[in-house]
């Protein structure tokens, strides 16, 4: 582990990070293939915390830099503050379309695709970010209120971390589930990003979510 | 009678968790794998009497790993033990032969009621 995060956040806090995040995800993906009814193949959540400057380089290496991505992007907040990202390779949209439409080519036929598309994308934020934020606070005894979601179509990687989102000095946390799904071209990730300024109750709250098990 | 129980999670966390969910009793013996494939090979050192199997995990996932122990004992018990909770895994988990589902995060009255059933 680098340094730079063993000062901040211990490999014992990343483990737990990375357990209640596999718990919370486990869930959203649960809501969602329920939805869908498709089943959403999982991966090892990676859970590092590194600073905020290199986080256009990890999205680059996760999604590849010359890839168009959709984004939905939410803010929480409660005890502990974050952004969740959920991010999909190009093409999925018209997939979700597909799926959400029951493969009836007609039931959103008067629809802009983009309007359809962004109104597709912002539905499945909604039941993934929320399940699955909605359980990391329940996990962490909190409760979280939302931003309404933003949803950017077609964008490059550059894209998925907006400028503002950061002080660029500071460091991030970073919980990232990959996903896709079964028989279908859906390929994505979800991201949940907190800010340095939540570590410190992070902290705490994972210590007293352990205790439970001493 | 449940001697040895083994435990396959990637996550030393979940392994925490599950074992301090588990009665000490003096009698038990624990063992632990962080994959799949090393849970198989777990499995075939020491034949345990009960195996906790989480669904995500690297190398070799759960589902995988249920396939091949079942091959290896057709009369193993296998408990899933999992946040996965979406109900083809859950299907098809049992399909493959697991006993039961152990949801995560586990709890002691969880893990004692399905530890009842499988003695």
């Amino acid at each position: 582990m680098p340094d730079h995060q063993e000062s901040i956040i211990s490999s014992d806090e990343i483990d737990i990070l990375q357990e209640i995040m596999n718990i919370a995800f486990g869930k959203a993906s649960a809501d969602l293939a329920e939805y869908i009814d498709i089943f959403i193949k999982l991966s090892v959540p990676d859970v590092r915390m590194i600073p905020a400057a290199q986080l256009p380089s990890y999205f680059a290496e996760m999604v590849g830099e010359r890839e168009r991505v959709s984004i939905v992007e939410q803010k929480f907040w409660g005890k502990f503050n974050g952004y969740a990202l959920l991010v999909f390779t190009s093409g999925a949209e018209s997939e979700l379309i597909s799926i959400l439409s029951c493969e009836d080519p007609d039931l959103f036929r008067d629809e802009p695709i983009d309007d359809l598309a962004k109104g597709t994308l912002m539905e499945i934020g909604n039941i993934v970010v929320g399940a699955c934020v909605g359980k990391i606070a329940e996990l962490l005894n909190d409760v979280m209120a939302y931003s309404p979601p933003v949803v950017l179509l077609e964008r490059s990687v550059a894209d998925i971390i907006p400028d503002d989102m950061f002080n660029s000095a500071d460091s991030a946390v970073i919980l990232n589930a990959l996903f896709c799904f079964e028989n279908r071209e859906v390929n994505g990730m979800l991201v949940l990003l907190f800010s340095q300024a939540s570590v410190v109750w992070l902290k705490k709250a994972l210590s007293e979510f352990m205790e439970q098990y001493a | 009678m449940i001697k040895k129980i083994l435990i396959v999670d990637d996550s030393p966390v979940a392994r925490k968790i599950l074992r301090s969910c588990i009665p000490k009793e003096p009698e038990y013996e624990f063992f632990e794998a962080a994959d799949g494939q090393a849970g198989l090979e777990k499995f075939k050192e020491f034949t345990p009497d009960l195996t906790f199997l989480d669904i995500t995990m690297p190398v070799m996932g759960g589902l995988e790993c249920l396939e091949a122990i079942m091959k290896v004992d057709q009369q193993a018990r296998i408990i899933m033990c999992t946040a996965d909770i979406q109900i083809k895994s859950l299907e098809r988990a049992l399909n493959l032969g697991a006993v039961n589902i152990l949801k995560k995060p586990p709890s002691k009255e969880s893990v004692l009621k399905i530890l009842s059933e499988v003695s």
